[in-house]
């Protein structure tokens, strides 16, 4: 029964607080060993899930199954997980060393084990030599990751993490995200973590499930979501999305029906210089410059196209715009929203050329 | 800026007011005590406090405070646990309660435990039959000064609790800890300090009780005085040497505490400073 396939899984969980519903028939599907984010905005039921999980919420109905096994009735305590809570939850009195081995104490760990154990998780995360610190005198990297030995100490089978980041600053969080992604990888543990920002979810995790209102959106690689989006919400959530409503302006898009929104992404899109390409300038459009912003490695222009203000990305080493410049405007797809449903659209002109040539 | 430069008289006329209202309100009657206490000399003074009545009476007044002071550490730490760890229904409801003590006169909480307890209740056949008398006895004595000290020791936890979340109590338990490791390792050492300061408070409010005990109590003496009601016996009997004798015990008792409680209140910052 013990099907790799789907380590963690979750069957059509509700979940209510009093009146309000914070899980609405939840259906998710985690293989062994995946890193797996929880992505979605602020109050859509991230940590409920998290909680329910760990055993720390009970499910309203539905089934939570970890390793073939139905756990709604085993105690968070016996279902193998290590917990990184928001804001870490670190024991204030204690320190750092009995931290870490609160865990293997409760177990009855002997204490020679436990020493080798703890010794071995502070090298893991770099914290040699702050044993005998308490958390107050921990900076916030070094607390997060102390949470993080603390959370592996007794060898748990699932890692769960709430926002295992968000209480670090911007610079931190960067060098962290690599170094928590590395540390699971190379112990190979199946892990979720909860997180509300898309950059993160998209460079850390395996997979990513997004919620919404309750509900999961979709499930899949970055790659995934990204390229087909299943949702309406999903496709203004993940990536930078400009919504276009006269889209059927453009050229060389069909007209869609009359609730139609279109969604642009800068990569769709490309700026050029008058004359600048030969291939495009017959299909392009004209936009005026509006703005430039510098965005370290590349500039961000955005340019007014019949009445849309739109952005694309343009290298340093393209040739200078100005604004107030008219520039020509290629846009490649597009995403069309129609109610529920989203398609991709391609600009007819690339079809028509792929043809002749 | 402008207030503070300007306010060199202002300063010095408020600290003058507090200094000479604390001289009246409570340096004066001290020294009041201390000299009436002492007015018949050493040997009286020694003699009134060695007194056998006196002696039993303050005895009683420790009895009552010990049993004070276990049942409400108890009663507290239970009550703040579980109206800070917990959400259900009625918490509101209990959390208001538990400040009645506040609230009411003594002279009614000790009124109520005679109606509950007295010769017109039900109860008392049931109590009379196992040979249990509560009203004009020792237990009711310590029953109205459990009453009138219960919100000290939760009033305290409370907001130590409710400041420190439920967050490290969860983590715990999910490692496998039970409750009372939890409880030990965890929840202690955060409200040591508010407990320890709490059981101060409980301690010199119950040997000072009045009201509810003097209801309570009978006045036998030697058997149900307490030390404030033995004072106010003697006091009554014109007998000034050995109430402001008795008085001075009390008195010494509350400098102890006051100590105490500074103490306690410095040791509590110091181990704060280190863990938040
Ligand atoms: N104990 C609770 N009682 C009542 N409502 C709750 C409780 N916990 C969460 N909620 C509600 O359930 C919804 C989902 O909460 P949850 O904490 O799962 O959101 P989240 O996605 O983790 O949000 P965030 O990113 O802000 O942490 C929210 O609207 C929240 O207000
Ligand atoms: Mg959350």
């Amino acid at each position: 029964m013990s099907d790799n396939a789907n380590y963690v899984e979750l069957r059509g969980i509700n979940k209510h607080y009093g009146s309000f519903q914070a899980s609405k028939d939840i259906n998710i599907q985690i293989p062994k060993g995946r890193l797996v984010a929880l992505l979605g905005p602020s109050g859509s039921g991230k940590t409920t899930i998290l909680r329910m999980i760990a055993g720390l919420e009970h499910p309203d109905s539905g089934e939570i199954l970890i390793d073939g096994k139905v756990v709604n009735n085993i105690p968070g305590s016996e279902r193998g997980i290590g917990f990184v809570f928001q804001s870490y939850a670190l024991f204030r009195y204690m320190t750092v060393y009995d931290n870490i081995a609160f865990g293997l104490r409760v177990k009855k760990t002997p204490e020679n084990e436990i020493k080798e154990r703890v010794a071995e998780l502070l090298k893991l995360i770099n914290c040699e030599g702050l044993e005998k610190r308490y958390p107050s005198q921990l900076s916030g990297g070094q607390r997060q990751r102390v949470a993080f030995a603390r959370a592996l100490a007794p060898n748990p089978q699932i890692l769960l993490l709430d926002e295992p980041f968000a209480a670090i600053d911007a610079k931190v969080r960067l060098e962290l995200r690599t170094w928590l992604r590395e540390m699971i990888t190379q112990i190979g543990i199946t892990s979720i973590f909860v997180t509300h920002d898309q950059d993160e979810a998209i460079e850390v995790a395996d997979d990513i499930i997004v919620t919404n209102q309750g509900r999961v959106e979709q499930a899949g690689t970055p790659q995934e979501l990204y390229a087909n989006p299943a949702t309406p919400f999903v496709v203004q959530f993940i990536g930078n999305s400009i919504p276009v409503k006269n889209y059927d302006q453009f050229q060389y898009f069909a007209r869609g029906g009359p609730d139609t929104v279109a969604i642009l992404r800068p990569e769709f899109i490309s700026i050029f210089k008058k004359g600048e390409s030969v291939q495009f300038s017959r299909s392009a459009e004209e936009g005026v410059v509006e703005d430039i912003i510098f965005r370290g490695s590349n500039l961000e222009i955005r340019v007014r196209l019949h009445d849309n203000l739109i952005s694309a990305i343009r290298s340093i080493n393209d040739p200078f715009v100005e604004v107030g410049e008219v520039v020509d405007v290629f846009i490649y797809r597009l995403f069309v929203v129609d109610g529920d449903r989203v398609t991709m659209e391609y600009n007819q002109s690339l079809k028509r050329e792929s043809v002749v040539i | 800026m402008e207030l503070r430069k300007n306010s060199g008289p202002l300063k010095w006329v408020l600290i003058i007011l507090v200094v000479i209202f604390l001289a009246v309100f409570l340096l004066l009657p001290l020294f009041y005590i201390v000299i009436t206490a002492l007015r018949d000399g050493i040997g009286g003074y020694i003699a009134s406090i060695t007194d056998p009545y006196a002696i039993k009476a303050a005895l009683l007044t420790i009895r009552a405070t010990i049993w004070a002071v276990v049942v409400n550490t108890i009663f507290g730490i239970a009550a703040a646990w579980c109206l800070t760890k917990f959400a259900f229904k009625g918490k509101k409801v209990i959390s208001t309660f538990i400040d009645l003590p506040v609230t009411v006169s003594p002279i009614i909480a000790g009124l109520i435990y005679v109606l509950t307890f007295g010769r017109q209740s039900f109860l008392y056949p049931i109590l009379d039959g196992w040979g249990i008398q509560i009203i004009f006895a020792v237990p009711g004595i310590v029953l109205a000064t459990i009453f009138v000290t219960f919100p000290f020791i939760s009033r305290e936890l409370i907001p130590v609790l409710t400041a420190q979340g439920t967050d490290e109590e969860e983590a715990a338990a999910l490692m496998g800890a039970g409750t009372f490791t939890i409880f030990r390792k965890v929840t202690l050492p955060h409200i040591k300090w508010a407990l320890l300061y709490g059981i101060v408070l409980c301690t010199a409010r119950a040997m000072g009780e009045f009201g509810a005990v003097s209801v309570l109590s009978g006045h036998l003496r030697g058997k149900t005085n307490t030390l404030p009601l033995y004072i106010e016996l003697l006091y009554q009997g014109y007998d000034f040497t050995g109430a402001f004798a008795a008085s001075s015990i009390l008195v010494i008792l509350a400098i102890i505490v006051l100590a105490l409680r500074v103490w306690l209140e410095r040791r509590g910052n110091k181990e704060a400073e280190i863990h938040y």
